[in-house]
């Protein structure tokens, strides 16, 4: 796996993450400055009512002495400036706080101070012409309680900054006996008014309280706040508009609010402001630094960090971890590799090594079986044809599996006819079926098109595997071939094809069906011990349908039986129906009649190139009943020389040779030109039958391909493909043949000569008859000649020899008939010797050729065990005491042969009961029955 | 008594080029190193006659970079001459306290020079070689109660973009200043010069010629006591500047009437009306050049036409302008401060070329420093030569003196009297 897989999901994971964390974060603390900023603006009111109490408590002591005053006045004693000076003197508390008595039409805006001059202990007189204060007199209220208020300014007697509170008093002028208006001001020290401020400090460090007039001038100056006004101050270090600046002046003297500014250092600020309550022409601003309000971020980039430092510190101990494990698969993948390379290879040498001698084996077997004339030798060849195919398949199923396993089988689409397909199937699987005595049943949709697009190699291979099974482990009763298709909506050219196969065998438990389609496991081992197969047939099958883009359905019940289906899309070439199937069977088998049991092409040549010997003889042998001519070349270059020099209708090459193999010897023979044999084709014989054999064989330049071992029908029927047809002729016997099938036996049978018995009878229909009129008197033909000459009667000794020679000619037994001849000369010439020593094995000869006809008899086979001998009771003591060794040994093998083996005899009725037991218990794998039925406790 | 005074200068300049760390401009200035502990907390209050002092607010935030536990306040008092004496004796007394070149010797401050700190006690550690020695003011007995901040002089902003534009070069003496004027005025400009022609107050003549007048009286020997004492024959000394005023006047580089009509006062309106951008050279002060940063943003002509401009010695001489310069304020520290030691270190801080060149700079006036960089706008002052460049204490005239000179000028250039007749009448022109 690519690093970046594993690396950018993680980091795009811890990203979100990140990003979740610090969204949050900013969420919580946005959240909480907000908060914080409220807290900040109920703070600036809270202290708006603080210092209106106060303004308004020192509003009230100005009040009481103008009321004193104005009193006296009202009273009609009013007071002279000194007396009431004097009298505020008196009242007055605080050293600190001073009253000042102003006539503000005097034109130096003198009056008396409660305190002398700093400078001058005498000097009581106090002149505010040049301080500018007074521009609002107009407003100074004379209701008590309302606030009166000067800015902020320098006392003249002290030069301290102070504030003063305002009220009109009357006053009596000494000079012209008249009362006139005094402005009365109760002066106090701006820091008086600072000092109620300070008690904000513990709350907020550096928070600055500053009041400004409705202008902006200062009242009360924060420290960070430079210019004498806010407003001039806020256009010196913010940038706005002249509209924005005339907003924030209508906000600050607006009412209660905050804001958002830049002080003389560029940060951003927290500015609170609201009116003074009953007293609008001061407004309150409280500054702070937005940092101060703002909460600590630390605890958040801890976090973050922290939560950062994990992540990476995860990813880079996952992507270390991931990256030891992955070198160590990837280790084991080599090593897994290159297991399998040799695995491969070994496969391939298998395949070839195994194959190769299995042609020989099985050709050689197929000739030992045909001019075989000694039953035993016939029947242990059939033994090897048996075993030898179980071993191919065995082989070619290791092969698939192999092949499945290594993902290197792949599926080869071709056209393909359906019912061929079907043929294929049913002809394979049809033997079988009938041998074990079980019916085959189809059930093929009529509506399937007649050429589809697909594996039919596999497809075929999968059913087979399915049908075979089904065979195999069905007893008794049938095996249903079903085939259906439907169109797929929305694809055009597509058809479902659902393929399902029923038997009533012995069906699967449930447990058990996990397990069908594990390689190498065998249900019920050992019930089933005696079923040939690897284990292999379900797994191969499953692979190929899951290449398919399907798999493999099973309905089963134990004891009753299993239903196999699956499905598999196929494009369609040919939407024809196939019809009725039976009827195209029947039509196919006559065709495969037709071609495959008689053409002879006695003027056609045939060249067949092969490192082995045996192989070519194996050839020869095969296509001997044809007539072709075949030459054979033992080397490529021996093949090109015969190439260069003869014409050939077609060219069989092997593949695998010395020296020069099949493809090299295929480019020189294709390199040469002027040759007998440009058009010639030429097919490979191969012993590899690996899937893709037919591409590499047809890209290298060869025609065809054949599988070794050589299977006759396919060969008759690619010489049938290849020969020029106007070689091709129909054998003498074709008509017969057509209506009458030579049972396959007679052609094994080493006495008999069928070409020549057919010759002499002119059809297979006669020619049957005299073989079962053969047979029929054959018994009592022989009886007749053992009793002529058992009573001297040479005479008709010979007369019954000489009719055993013509109808031995006549039915193609020429060495018989050859045989009986030479004794008949002899009877003829009255030599006795040689009847007497020669006459009994002529007997036993004609016999045996009579037993061997027996199938043509047509007897049943009830009637033929008849015949056969009782069984002594010793030899069957000793047959029930092997049976119970082999049970108690688990040697099942041998308990089947050994039952097998009581078919030769009849079984007493007093042990007919117990042996039928047997039989059936073998013949339901229930082995662990046998003891008791052998020690009488049958259940 | 001139020359006494120059030798006591120049001796005094020596005397400081020679005293160690006093080089002026040739050495690297140190960097200010806190005498005390950083973490101290303290509070200083500087009080002065400014509405504003925004250049003093930045430095005392460079200040806090050193004391960051330091809260510095400016005050601006009221009735400030009459005032300072008491607050530095009252219950609130300022740390730090401005004062200007026209207190000293003035009996009615001397409460206020007692209270004052020493500062060229060595103890301080303030290295004020910085400032020009002709703006150092000292006491009877040598001892410096005051430094200066901020100066200012006599001249006129130039508009950089007119002269560029007409491809003229800002005239260095008289006769360039006639040929430029001519030349502006047939290009259009039908006042190639404006000031405020206002008696109060640095008017037009004044900022033309009293730089001249003031030369003259420095160079010629009891000039300055003949005229303090309205001696009679004593206004000769002002034939030559009278001449030029009245030469100028006549050569038609300025229309007087036009600049009565379209500046209504002598600071505001002196601005606002430079930066409608058809005046190429406009009569004015230090202190009018500091009030032209703020303005720029009021001035709707100048924002939708900015232009670049400059200060300039007025050209009145022939062989060029003459520099005086004279203080605008200075730092006085309060000897019974409670934060003695730290008043003293603010202005050991402050006292350095880079302080008074930031504040300056910030303020726009001129710097009391030798580096004129501080200023791109006063930059062409590091130009004067040393001969025509001096200060107004050089004069050794008197306010009286001063203002009948300033009367003398007022008339002749408004035609109100002739040159002769303004001589005659020295002593007894009217002021109004």
């Amino acid at each position: 796996m690519k690093k970046a897989l594993i690396v950018i999901p993680n980091l795009l994971i811890m990203g979100f993450i990140l990003f979740f964390i610090i969204r949050y974060a900013n969420y919580k603390v946005a959240d909480s400055n907000k908060n914080e900023i409220a807290s900040f603006e109920k703070m600036t009111v809270t202290t708006n009512q603080i210092i209106t109490n106060y303004l308004e408590d020192e509003q009230h002591l100005c009040d009481i002495w103008s009321n004193y005053i104005n009193g006296s006045a009202q009273a009609g004693t009013p007071m002279t400036a000194d007396e009431a000076i004097s009298y505020i003197r008196k009242a007055k508390i605080s050293q600190e706080i001073e009253g000042h008595l102003i006539f503000l039409d005097d034109p130096e805006k003198s009056g008396v101070s409660t305190t002398a001059s700093i400078t001058d202990p005498d000097v009581y007189t106090v002149s505010y012409k040049n301080i500018n204060i007074f521009d609002n007199i107009e407003n100074v209220s004379d209701v008590n309680d309302v606030v009166n208020l000067t800015r902020a300014y320098t006392n003249p007697t002290n030069g301290v900054q102070s504030i003063a509170f305002l009220n009109h008093v009357a006053v009596y002028d000494e000079e012209n006996g008249e009362i006139k208006s005094g402005l009365l001001m109760r002066v106090v020290p701006l820091s008086r008014l600072e000092q109620k401020l300070v008690f904000l400090k513990g709350e907020y460090e550096n928070v600055e309280i500053s009041l400004v007039d409705k202008d902006g001038n200062y009242v009360v100056h924060g420290k960070s706040f430079k210019n004498s006004n806010f407003f001039e101050y806020y256009k010196s270090y913010n940038v706005a508009s002249a509209e924005e600046y005339e907003n924030v002046a209508k906000k600050v003297t607006g009412g209660t609010g905050t804001m958002i500014m830049k002080n003389a250092k560029g940060e951003d600020c927290v500015l609170a402001y609201t009116p003074l309550e009953t007293m609008k022409i001061w407004f309150l601003i409280a500054y702070i630094p937005e940092s101060d309000l703002i909460s600590s971020r630390s605890v958040d980039w801890l976090l973050l960090g922290t939560v950062s430092i994990g992540l990476v510190s995860l990813l880079v101990f996952n992507a270390i971890v991931l990256m030891t494990y992955n070198r160590k698969l990837a280790d084991a993948a080599q090593q897994a590799n290159q297991a399998n390379e040799a695995k491969s290879y070994f496969l391939s040498t298998m395949s070839h090594d195994i194959r190769t001698p299995m042609n020989a084996i099985l050709g050689l077997n197929e000739m030992v079986l045909r001019e075989s004339s000694e039953e035993g030798i016939k029947k242990y060849s059939e033994s090897i044809r048996a075993a030898g195919n179980t071993l191919l398949s065995l082989i070619n199923d290791i092969l698939d599996f192999s092949k499945i396993e290594a993902g290197k089988m792949e599926l080869i689409n071709v056209d393909y006819s359906f019912v061929s397909l079907l043929n294929d199937l049913v002809n394979m699987v049809e033997k079988k079926a009938e041998d074990k005595g079980l019916s085959l049943n189809l059930d093929i949709d009529e509506n399937i098109p007649t050429i589809l697009n697909g594996d039919e190699i596999r497809i075929k291979q999968i059913i087979i595997n399915i049908l075979s099974n089904a065979v195999k482990y069905t007893k008794q009763g049938s095996v249903t071939f079903s085939a259906k298709a439907s169109k797929i909506e929305d694809v055009p050219d597509m058809i479902k094809l659902k393929v399902s196969v029923a038997d009533t065998g012995i069906g699967i438990k449930k447990e058990d069906l996990d397990r069908l389609f594990v390689a190498f496991e065998r249900i019920e081992e050992k019930r089933n011990r005696n079923i040939e197969g690897t284990g292999l047939g379900m797994t191969i099958a499953q692979g190929f349908l899951a290449m398919m883009g399907s798999k493999l359905e099973v309905e089963s019940e134990y004891g009753k039986g299993s239903v196999f289906s699956f499905e598999i899309e196929q494009k369609v070439i040919k939407w024809d129906p196939i019809g009725d199937y039976e009827e195209a069977f029947r039509r196919s088998l006559s065709e495969r009649i037709n071609y495959h049991e008689k053409f002879t092409a006695p003027h056609a040549r045939v060249l067949a190139v092969d490192d082995t010997p045996v192989n070519l003889i194996v050839f020869v042998s095969l296509l001997k009943r044809t007539g072709i001519q075949i030459d054979t070349a033992e080397s490529g270059d021996e093949g090109i020389a015969l190439f260069v020099k003869n014409h050939y209708d077609v060219i069989f090459l092997d593949h695998m040779m010395p020296d020069k193999d099949g493809i090299e010897t295929l480019k020189e023979m294709k390199a040469l030109t002027d040759t007998p044999n440009d058009a010639t084709p030429i097919i490979c014989l191969t012993a590899n039958a690996i899937s893709g054999m037919r591409e590499m064989y047809t890209n290298a330049g060869f025609d065809d391909y054949l599988t070794k071992p050589i299977n006759v029908e396919r060969l008759e029927m690619m010489l049938l493909q290849y020969l020029p047809k106007g070689k091709l002729a129909p054998a003498l016997d074709e008509k017969e043949v057509d209506e009458y099938v030579l049972p396959d036996f007679l052609f094994r049978l080493k006495e008999l000569d069928v070409n020549s018995g057919l010759n002499h009878c002119g059809n297979g229909e006669s020619y049957m008859m005299t073989l079962k009129l053969y047979q029929d008197t054959a018994a009592k033909n022989a009886q007749e000649i053992e009793k002529y000459w058992a009573a001297g009667d040479i005479k008709n000794t010979t007369i019954k020899v000489h009719a055993l020679k013509s109808t031995s000619r006549v039915i193609g037994a020429l060495e018989l008939g050859e045989f009986a001849a030479r004794l008949e000369k002899a009877g003829d010439r009255g030599d006795v010797e040689t009847l007497e020593k020669e006459l009994g094995e002529l007997i036993s000869r004609y016999r045996n050729l009579a037993k061997e006809l027996e199938p043509l008899s047509g007897k049943a086979e009830d009637e033929r065990e008849d015949d056969r001998p009782f069984i002594d009771s010793g030899a069957l003591g000793e047959f029930y005491k092997n049976l119970g060794e082999f049970c108690e040994n688990f040697d099942f093998d041998s308990v089947v042969n050994l039952v097998e083996s009581l078919a030769g005899y009849r079984i007493p009725d007093d042990e007919a009961t117990r042996v039928d037991a047997i039989r059936k218990a073998v013949d339901n794998y229930d082995y662990e029955m046998i003891p008791g039925i052998l020690s009488g406790e049958m259940g | 008594m001139k020359k006494t005074l120059r030798a006591f200068f120049s001796l005094s300049l020596a005397v400081l080029l020679l005293l160690p760390g006093c080089g002026r401009g040739e050495k690297a200035e140190k960097e200010f190193v806190p005498k005390y502990d950083t973490e101290t907390s303290f509070s200083l209050t500087v009080a002065g006659s400014y509405g504003n002092f925004e250049s003093l607010e930045a430095e005392f935030e460079r200040f806090y970079e050193y004391y960051p536990n330091a809260s510095l306040q400016y005050v601006t008092m009221d009735d400030y001459n009459n005032v300072i004496s008491k607050a530095l004796i009252g219950n609130e007394p300022p740390d730090i306290f401005t004062t200007t070149g026209s207190m000293v010797g003035n009996e009615k401050y001397k409460d206020m020079f007692d209270a004052c700190e020493i500062l060229s006690d060595p103890s301080l550690g303030i290295d004020y070689s910085c400032i020009r020695s002709s703006l150092i003011r000292t006491n009877d007995s040598g001892e410096i109660l005051m430094l200066p901040i901020f100066t200012t002089s006599y001249g006129m902003l130039v508009n950089m973009d007119i002269f560029e534009k007409e491809g003229l070069k800002v005239p260095n003496n008289y006769g360039e200043l006639e040929d430029v004027c001519k030349a502006l005025k047939s290009a259009g400009y039908e006042s190639p010069v404006m000031g405020a022609d206002r008696f109060s107050g640095p008017g037009l003549f004044n900022c033309f010629i009293y730089p001249m007048f003031a030369y003259d009286v420095i160079n010629s020997d009891g000039a300055a006591d003949s005229l303090n004492s309205f001696e009679e024959g004593s206004g000769e000394i002002m034939r030559r500047s009278l001449d030029r005023l009245d030469e100028f006047v006549s050569s038609g580089g300025i229309d007087v009437q036009k600049c009565r009509e379209e500046i209504t006062d002598e600071y505001d309106s002196v601005i606002m009306r430079f930066f409608e951008g058809d005046v190429p050279m406009m009569l004015a002060t230090g202190d009018i050049v500091s009030g032209t940063a703020k303005r720029e943003s009021r001035s709707d002509a100048f924002s939708a036409n900015p232009f670049k401009y400059r200060f300039f010695t007025a050209p009145s001489g022939d062989d060029g302008g003459y520099f005086i310069n004279s203080i605008s304020i200075c730092f006085s520290v309060n000897k019974n401060s409670k934060n003695l030691d730290m008043a003293n270190e603010f202005m050991r801080f402050l006292i350095s070329k880079g302080e008074l060149g930031n504040m300056a700079g910030l303020k726009r006036l001129i710097t009391p420093v030798d580096d004129f960089s501080f200023d791109e706008v006063y930059s062409a002052l590091a130009d004067i030569p040393d001969d025509r460049s001096f200060s107004d204490k050089e004069t050794g005239l008197l306010d009286p003196a001063v203002r009948q000179f300033r009367a003398a000028i007022y008339a002749v250039g408004n035609g109100k009297m002739t040159v002769d007749e303004a001589i005659t009448a020295y002593g007894n022109i009217p002021e109004e």
